[in-house]
């Protein structure tokens, strides 16, 4: 909310500028348009016209408090009338209200209903105090004027920031009676980032934002805190009024083991069109957006022209180079194998011979003897592969915007671009944007406005990150002994394009990165027409129909020999969504002295259809292509071509009204209504009403408060919102295949209900805001509650009912927050100014009621435990499957892990031996923006700290049960490096480390060598290790009776069973991978440069800057928290994502460098 | 309020006045999805094949998987907890649940239309599907099972029913079955969707009085006359599966939806390289000079040879034809490239210990088995050249009519089931025709009628009048069929199979646990049925719910603990 402050400087001084810029302007503007279009013609001959108004923006504000200082001489006190007009900057109207003072005394008047005053003052020497809520004051001397007109700027802080609100109505913030937080253009564009959500993260109090993977994958908004049991809790984006279709899980599986992230759709919106960005984030924010709206609304409102400014053309360009800086935590120690003794070029772990010591092996690049025998050679390690096989990314932005208007009409047209080459090879990311936005007065009182934009998003490849095999990093950890350079030629010499160059471990990452190649491009086209009729000063009337059309194709080619389909394959999908929305609004406004009066209401037709069709390789993964290298449908074998077709439709007609009633411009009430009706719901439960309300005092122009409060607000909000479901949930519908050749048809495992009930949430929220010391300090909180009942979600059954689960309206779920920001200028005088701004937030969500028989709910499971809620309990939990352990508590082996007879852990499976591992949520999210700005340069940076909070990594799973990590090697008992008893007695000294399992290890005793402490086993190595524990000699089958158990110690004894310390892997236990997620990020840092105006060059800025870097993170193994999102089956309610767990997240953290140069004419 | 109904209905006007667009749909019409097949007129010819694919496909994937582990076909050198060691924890039965709910759908709709054979098709597959869930695991829901669209807690959380209602249940429903098919016709009757028996109901018919009698005799302990008086009268009617041509059988096809190790195995080599043969298997083939051993296993790929004149404990390059070459060669360039040549590797016997065989099996519940024979490339995908793995065919596309089948119930059972009966005394004719029967049948389908006389001659072969032949000779026909070995074996007690050191427990187990799904979603049920399981001195920290613990049918008895 305070964000605009940051920018005030800069735009203080720009205005002085333009102060002689205005007085030349006759002069200029002959001169200008000429040079101008000699600029346009190389730009139009890129393509296309573009946008982008920052001219508009950086006329605004001028600095805070007068260049006038007041002189007072002394001369003869002569009483004066003095009359005069007073407006607002950039405003011809008249301001009504404005007080006028005569300083020192108590003296006053008020401008009338146009602005003008009369005020008698004592003589020339008096100083005249303009005030008015929201503007800055002016002090002027008499002096011998008699006639003052005064034209008074808008406060550049939050006190009267305008933000724009449900159905795109802008309010003054102040008036609110809930949060609604902000963000500028110029916070949006000041780095460059590939889609737009990237600029939001950690600047919003209850705004979370995750992505999924590197660029172009998916990015995940949660607003407050996940409440949604089945949704994927995103929230509706409205951009200039139109709603904009949105999901979370983009990832499908085209080939096995390929799995390709494509990317939100909203990330087709050029980020430099954006004017401004309003999230809404409670229900009493949004409850006018009704069923869609209950996780929160981002409204996007686009860059427009003016009235009446001539033509400005806005240019900016960036570049962004990306290197890696952080890898895995992986040892490069030994190389593949899984005895120490035997170097194994097929095995996927890390227990082979050391590398570096002289170890001799033939290897695939072996040159070969007379025989064609390979002659053995080093075993070297690379443990740069990763570098040195990811190449420079690199991003470009460049953006060209047009925009002015006439007295009738404005216009904006903006061209965009983003080239994207990603630091893995060959893959990349094209935009196209064009948008337009017009707007014509057709007659007097009626305005036709239309927005159209059109992207246009497409990609050659886009390389598939969060599986195993297609996953080309997760290649390049195949092997620790390979040098990748020498397969770049991916093929075999003679079998080119039928047999790559790799090693039986698995697929050459240039193979992948250059033969697999995941394609798409999506066509979107959204936008409005509306006419607005002005049916007299207090009426207005708006119809409009507004329209989002995505048009996607995606296309996967996969040579031959890929390991996991021999004969390749070849996938095309063509999907199509479309949203259209038609609607209209009346709005009244009346001023009835001290009470402001405004109401709308509306009404809406919603309709959203989608459907897609499929081609692909069918069951028989070995079967792709008839003939290598010809990828088309026609070339999948007939009887192994894979056919799917899709389709959804749905409509929400709804009707609403709003009504806000401003008291004295002290006391603020709005109350709003909507009902609702849905196709998805029951015919006789499909519609809902839901209303809300919503209070703000400002207390300072109630109370007499002390001179440095600025503002002091409370507010106080009530809403409710309905919910409704999916398409096609009411009644159970076979689900249709093929048995090779024949049709058949099954009985789907979950029930739909054809009950339903709309779901509902009822939210309170209050909030207090304060600012003071001429708005230097600012803080707000927010408190809320939100209750969510009759969710529409799937309760498991027991798979012996028949059925796996059935869809229910059950529940309370309630989700409790406190959001805190606090902004302050400590430094503003000499040429610079700082601004800091910090935001806090935290939220709990529980489950307080489910339906009978259920005390829990499953989010996601895996492997035998998951992200499970109990009743009571919170979302977000995360548990792990249990094992045998002592219980008696007076046994000295108390929690000790009992092993079975060959020494191993045993799994307990039962809910209630679950071992509770943690919560994905944070206990706490801290974002803090830094503006430092002198004369010309301006310094930003954000941060973003989340503390607390677990996640599990399948990374580091499926890296470590391949003995990949460091880490576990770190964690091992050197046990050989001792004799029996002092083994024995070093574990016993202490169990919690050496012998009881905890979140991120499970201890195990031994080595891969005899130096690093292995036990000997056989011929291949003393690679032994084995599990400290206890084994159970008696007692076992009365599991409640302590007193008749008997436990052997296994600690390296005779009896101990000793594995390879390849075959010592928790591999049940996610326990063992369960890590802390806090962590610090640099979000952003960027240093500009504001360049002087030169030739017809204006507002000219040049920065440097960075982004995303990884400061801190307390596991300390290489991945991400923030990219503990799992896409894939087994799903998180309906959305296909799972929170608090990883997968192959293997991109390395990286550094980013950035440069960004633009312009206006 | 009164204001807002009105300004409601001002509204709704304004938007129909205003608004283009079309509203012809209403709300419930647009939410009728246009595609779909409502279960209440489903053809049953479309869910035929869903139920006898999955049905056929599961019971193999067991057969040759985890259970042919334990019942000692096979061992895998990777990958190999529940397939050497009995890791058979939280096992869920959803596959088999799944089967039974378009199962009961096909009944249902078989009922609607009066359609005999759609009913005995589907009672058939119930008490095939309830067979091997009760088989594994015990009690289970049964009564109150597959109903959850009912609604309520009786049908949401179905009860546990114990093993004998199961058992007498599946005897009632394959009774029934038989009678409808006995009378049904193929009018409605697709036969291309029935991918067993082509529509010929007399087929099934016999594959129903098949399974009665493979019920009766789990029963033979437990309820000996009911079992003597069922099996007694279906031999008499000479109704049931009396030839190969009549097996239950689901053809490989090499198509998509196939599902066989060789498919599982093409699709993933690594995989394939995991199964290998158990020696307990081996040695019970090699000693009979058993024809199949050959179809069903190929030679190590080097073999041992002693060479006491070696100085060292083994060399460690190979041989081909008897001249030292230096490199392993993979699987693929072996079968490919050398398969004329005789590959070796020598050791000294006297400071090393190798199995020499041309055939060479893993024993059972090894610690390391991938290191087994001296493997000089241990890992978990990795071949093992001195240990037998599958043949080639397993690894091969397949066609239709290939001897690679998912068999459900063959011939051969039918005769070693008769066999047994008759050594019981029971009158189903001679136990010598039906031993040799037996025998003869299983060598026929797998390619090898023609060894038929010299095996039956052998003197470990030829019939000896006990259970223990009887039983070890239909061990060996049920390869890949582990599941009806598995309840031979806890019935008999034969083969008597030793497990390894792996072993939780120095015994084979018994039985499947149960799953979480029903652990966390029909707890209390499920506790009420652990107290039916009988604890054995085996069952370890797992309590009731073990492996090793007994379900009711093998309560009672010592065997095989």
């Amino acid at each position: 909310m305070s964000i605009k402050g940051r920018g005030l400087e800069i735009t203080s001084n720009l205005s002085n500028e333009n102060i002689t810029e205005n007085e030349n302007q006759f002069i200029m503007k002959k001169h200008r348009t000429k040079k101008m279009l000699k600029w346009m013609v190389p730009l139009l001959s890129v393509g296309i016209l573009s946008t982008v108004s920052v001219l508009a923006e950086a006329n605004g504000n001028p600095g805070i408090g007068s260049s006038f200082a007041p002189i007072i001489t002394v001369e003869e006190m002569v009483a004066v009338t003095v009359r005069g007009k007073v407006t607002s900057t950039g405003d011809e109207s008249g301001l009504p209200g404005v007080t006028i003072l005569e300083k020192g005394t108590s003296n006053g008047s008020v401008t009338d209903i146009d602005g003008a005053y009369t005020i008698d003052v004592a003589g020339p020497g008096a100083v005249l105090v303009f005030s008015y809520v929201g503007f800055e004051s002016q002090e002027i001397v008499v002096r011998n004027q008699t006639n003052i007109n005064v034209s008074l700027e808008e406060a550049a802080t939050a006190m009267n920031e305008v933000v724009v609100t449900a159905l795109g109505i802008e309010r003054d913030q102040r008036s609110l009676g809930y949060d609604v937080s902000t963000a500028s253009a110029e916070d949006v564009t000041q780095v460059s980032q590939e889609n737009v959500l990237s600029s939001l993260a950690g600047r919003m109090a209850g705004v979370t934002i995750n992505q999924t993977s590197g660029p172009g994958s998916s990015m995940s908004v949660v607003i407050r805190g996940a409440t949604s049991l089945t949704s994927d809790n995103q929230p509706l984006f409205v951009v200039d009024g139109v709603p904009m279709s949105n999901s979370l899980n983009n990832v499908s599986e085209n080939g096995s083991g390929n799995q390709v992230d494509y990317g939100n759709a909203i990330s087709d919106i050029n980020p430099d069109d954006i004017a401004s960005i309003s999230v809404l984030k409670g229900p009493s924010a949004a409850a006018l957006y009704g069923t869609r709206a209950g996780n929160g609304v981002v409204i996007i409102t686009t860059k427009a022209g003016k009235k009446g400014k001539d033509m400005g053309v806005s240019f900016s360009t960036s570049n962004v180079f990306e290197r890696p800086t952080r890898l895995l935590d992986f040892h490069y120690k030994y190389a593949n194998g899984q005895r120490e003794g035997v170097f194994n070029d097929g095995s996927a772990y890390w227990g082979g011979p050391q590398l570096d010591v002289g170890n001799l092996a033939p290897q695939w690049d072996s040159p070969l003897d007379e025989n064609g025998n390979r002659i053995p050679t080093e075993l070297r390690s690379y443990p740069n592969a990763m570098r040195d096989f990811l190449q420079t990314g690199i991003t470009s932005n460049n953006n060209l915007a047009v925009s002015g208007g006439s007295d009738k009409a404005t216009y904006r047209v903006s061209y965009a671009n983003m080239l994207h080459q990603g630091m893995i090879p060959n893959s990349d990311l094209v935009r196209h944007n064009i948008s337009t936005s017009v707007s014509y007065d057709i007659v007097e009182k009626l305005t036709f406005n239309t927005n159209f934009n059109y992207s246009n998003s497409s990609s050659n490849d886009r390389p598939s990150t969060s599986e195993r095999n297609a996953n080309p990093l997760e290649a390049v950890y195949n092997s620790s002994y390979i040098d990748y350079e020498g397969m770049k030629g991916i093929w075999i010499p003679g079998q080119e394009g039928i047999q790559q160059i790799r090693t039986p471990a698995g697929d050459n990452p240039y193979f992948i990165a250059y033969g697999m190649e995941n394609a798409f491009r999506r066509d979107r086209i959204y936008g409005n027409v509306s006419l607005d009729y002005k049916i007299s000063e207090d009426f207005n009337f708006m119809v409009r129909y507004s329209l989002d059309r995505s048009d996607e194709n995606r296309e996967t080619k996969i040579p031959f020999s890929y390991s996991r389909m021999e004969r390749g394959g070849y996938y095309n999908s063509d999907l199509l969504t479309q949203e259209s929305n038609a609607d209209f609004l009346l709005s009244y406004k009346q001023d009835f002295g001290k009470l402001d009066f405004n109401a709308s209401a509306g009404g809406n037709i919603m309709t959203r259809f989608g459907s897609s069709t499929n081609i692909g390789v069918g069951g028989d993964r070995n079967n792709g292509l008839v003939v290598p290298g010809i990828y088309n449908t026609q070339n999948i074998p007939a009887d192994n071509r894979s056919v799917s077709s899709g389709y959804f439709k749905r409509a929400i007609y709804s009707i609403y009204g709003l009504a806000s009633f401003g008291f004295d411009d002290q006391l603020y009430l709005d109350l709003t209504a909507r009902n609702d009706w849905s196709s998805t719901l029951p015919l006789d439960n499909n519609s809902y009403f839901y209303p809300s309300a919503s209070l703000s005092w400002l207390a300072n122009y109630t109370l007499n408060l002390p001179e440095n409060i600025d503002m002091l607000k409370a507010r106080v909000g009530w809403a409710q919102v309905g919910n409704d479901t999916d398409p096609y949930n009411l009644l159970p519908l076979l689900s249709t295949g093929v048995y090779n050749d024949i049709n058949t048809a099954a009985m789907p495992s979950s029930i739909n209900n054809p009950n339903f009930l709309p779901e509902e949430a009822t939210s309170i929220e209050g909030g207090i805001e304060l600012n003071m010391f001429a708005n230097r300090l600012r803080f707000s909180g927010t408190y809320y509650v939100i209750d969510n009942r009759n969710q529409i979600f799937a309760v498991n059954l027991p798979r012996s009912s028949g059925f796996s689960s059935r869809l229910i309206n059950a529940g309370l779920i309630q989700s409790k927050g406190l959001e805190l920001t606090l902004g302050g200028t400590p430094l503003n005088k000499n040429g610079w100014n700082l601004d800091v701004d910090l935001n806090w937030s935290r939220n709990r969500t529980s489950v307080l009621e489910l339906v009978e028989n259920f005390d829990q709910i499953t989010l996601w499971g895996e492997n035998g435990a998951g992200a499970i809620t109990f009743i009571g309990e919170q979302i977000g939990d995360m548990y792990s499957r249990g094992f045998v352990e002592v219980q008696d508590p007076n046994s000295p082996y108390y929690k000790w892990p009992v092993l079975d007879n060959a020494g191993s852990w045993q799994r307990m499976n039962a809910v209630e031996d679950y071992r509770k591992v943690g919560n994905f949520n944070p206990d706490f999210i801290l974002g803090m923006q830094t503006g430092l700005s002198y004369k010309r340069f301006v310094l930003n940076a954000s941060f973003d700290w989340r503390q607390g909070g677990e996640f599990m990594s399948f990374t580091y799973r499926y890296g470590e049960s391949d003995w990949k990590s460091q880490r576990q090697l770190d964690n091992l008992i050197p046990g050989g490096l001792y004799s029996e008893d002092e083994l024995a007695a070093l574990l016993k000294s202490n169990p919690d480390e050496y012998i009881i399992p905890r979140p991120g290890n499970f201890p195990r005793v031994g080595g891969h060598t005899a130096e690093t402490g292995g036990f000997p086993i056989d011929e291949n190595g003393s690679d032994g290790a084995f599990i400290p524990g206890v084994i159970q000699t008696a007692g076992a089958d009365t599991p409640d009776n302590f007193a008749d158990d008997v436990y052997v110690e296994h600690l390296g004894g005779s009896g101990t069973n000793v594995y390879p310390i390849t075959n010592t892997y928790p591999w049940r236990f996610n326990e063992q991978v369960t890590f802390d997620a806090s962590f610090i990020k640099l979000r952003e840092l960027s240093l500009g440069y504001r360049i002087p105006n030169f030739s017809v060059f204006r507002n000219a800025t040049f920065s440097v800057y960075t982004r995303n870097i990884m400061l801190w993170t307390k596991a300390d193994i290489g991945i991400d928290p923030e990219r503990a999102f799992w896409a894939g089956s087994g799903n998180q309610g309906r959305s296909g994502f799972r929170q608090g767990i990883e997968r192959q997240n293997v991109m390395p953290w990286t550094v980013p460098v950035g440069f960004k140069l633009n312009f206006n004419l | 309020m009164k204001n807002l109904f009105k300004f409601r209905k001002i509204a709704v006007f304004l938007l129909g006045l205003v608004l283009f667009t079309s509203c012809d749909e209403t709300l419930s019409e647009i939410n009728t999805n246009p595609y779909g097949i409502d279960p209440a007129n489903a053809n049953p010819n479309l869910l035929m094949p869903t139920v006898l694919s999955a049905a056929a496909q599961n019971y193999l994937q067991l057969g040759y998987n985890d259970l042919a582990g334990a019942m000692q076909y096979t061992q895998k050198n990777g990958w190999y907890g529940g397939h050497n060691n009995y890791s058979w924890e939280a096992r869920d039965w959803a596959g088999w649940y799944d089967i039974l709910r378009t199962n009961d759908l096909m009944l249902s709709r078989g009922e609607d239309l009066d359609n005999a054979f759609f009913q005995g098709v589907g009672l058939t597959m119930k008490s095939f599907v309830f067979g091997n869930i009760t088989d594994l695991w015990g009690d289970a829901p049964y009564i109150d099972a597959l109903q959850g669209d009912e609604g309520g807690d009786q049908f949401q959380f179905p009860k546990f029913d114990s093993q004998e209602v199961i058992y007498d249940g599946i005897i009632a429903d394959l009774q029934a079955a038989s009678s409808l098919l006995g009378s049904a016709s193929s009018e409605g009757v697709t036969s291309g969707n029935d991918i067993i028996y082509g529509g010929n109901s007399n087929h099934w018919q016999r594959f129903s009085n098949s399974l009665l009698l493979r019920y009766y005799m789990r029963l033979s302990v437990k309820k000996p006359d009911v079992a003597k008086a069922g099996i007694e009268a279906i031999y008499s009617s000479g109704n049931y599966i009396q030839d190969p041509s009549q097996d239950a059988n689901l053809d490989y096809t090499g198509g998509a939806n196939d599902i066989w190790v060789s498919r599982h195995v093409r699709l993933n080599p690594d995989d394939f390289q995991r199964f290998q043969a158990c020696q307990t298997f081996v040695d019970q083939l090699t000693m009979t000079n058993d024809p199949r051993l050959t179809v069903w296993f190929d030679s190590v790929r080097v073999q041992w040879v002693a060479d006491e004149t070696l100085a060292v404990e083994a060399e460690s390059f190979i041989r081909a034809n008897g001249e030292p070459i230096d490199v392993i060669y993979t699987y693929d360039e072996f079968e490919e490239q050398y398969a004329d040549v005789k590959f070796t590797r020598h050791f000294n016997p006297n400071m090393a210990d190798y199995n020499t065989d041309l055939y060479v099996g893993l024993p059972p519940s090894l610690l390391i088995p991938e290191s087994y024979n001296g493997n000089p490339i241990p890992g978990q995908g990795t071949q093992n050249l001195h240990v037998s793995q599958l043949d080639p065919i397993y690894g091969s596309p397949g066609s239709p009519g290939d001897i690679l089948k998912a068999r459900m119930m063959t011939a051969a059972e039918v005769s070693f089931i008769f066999a047994e009966a008759a050594l019981k005394g029971w009158n189903v004719g001679d136990a010598e025709t039906h031993y040799n029967k037996g025998v003869e049948q299983s060598l026929e389908i797998w390619g090898k009628s023609d060894m038929y006389d010299d095996f039956i001659a052998q003197p470990s072969v030829a019939f000896n009048n006990t259970l223990e032949q009887v039983m070890t000779q239909k061990w060996v026909s049920n390869w890949t069929n582990g599941t009806e070995a598995f309840a031979d074996y806890r019935r008999t007690g034969l083969p008597d199979l030793q497990t390894g050191p792996l072993s939780p427990q120095p015994e084979v187990a018994l039985r499947f646990q149960y799953g979480d799904d029903e652990y966390n979603f029909n707890p209390d049920n499920l506790n009420a049925a652990l107290n039916n399981l009988e604890v054995t001195s085996f069952s370890g920290n797992f309590g009731a719910d073990s492996q090793w613990s007994k379900p009711w049918l093998y309560q009672g008895t010592t065997i095989p603990f």
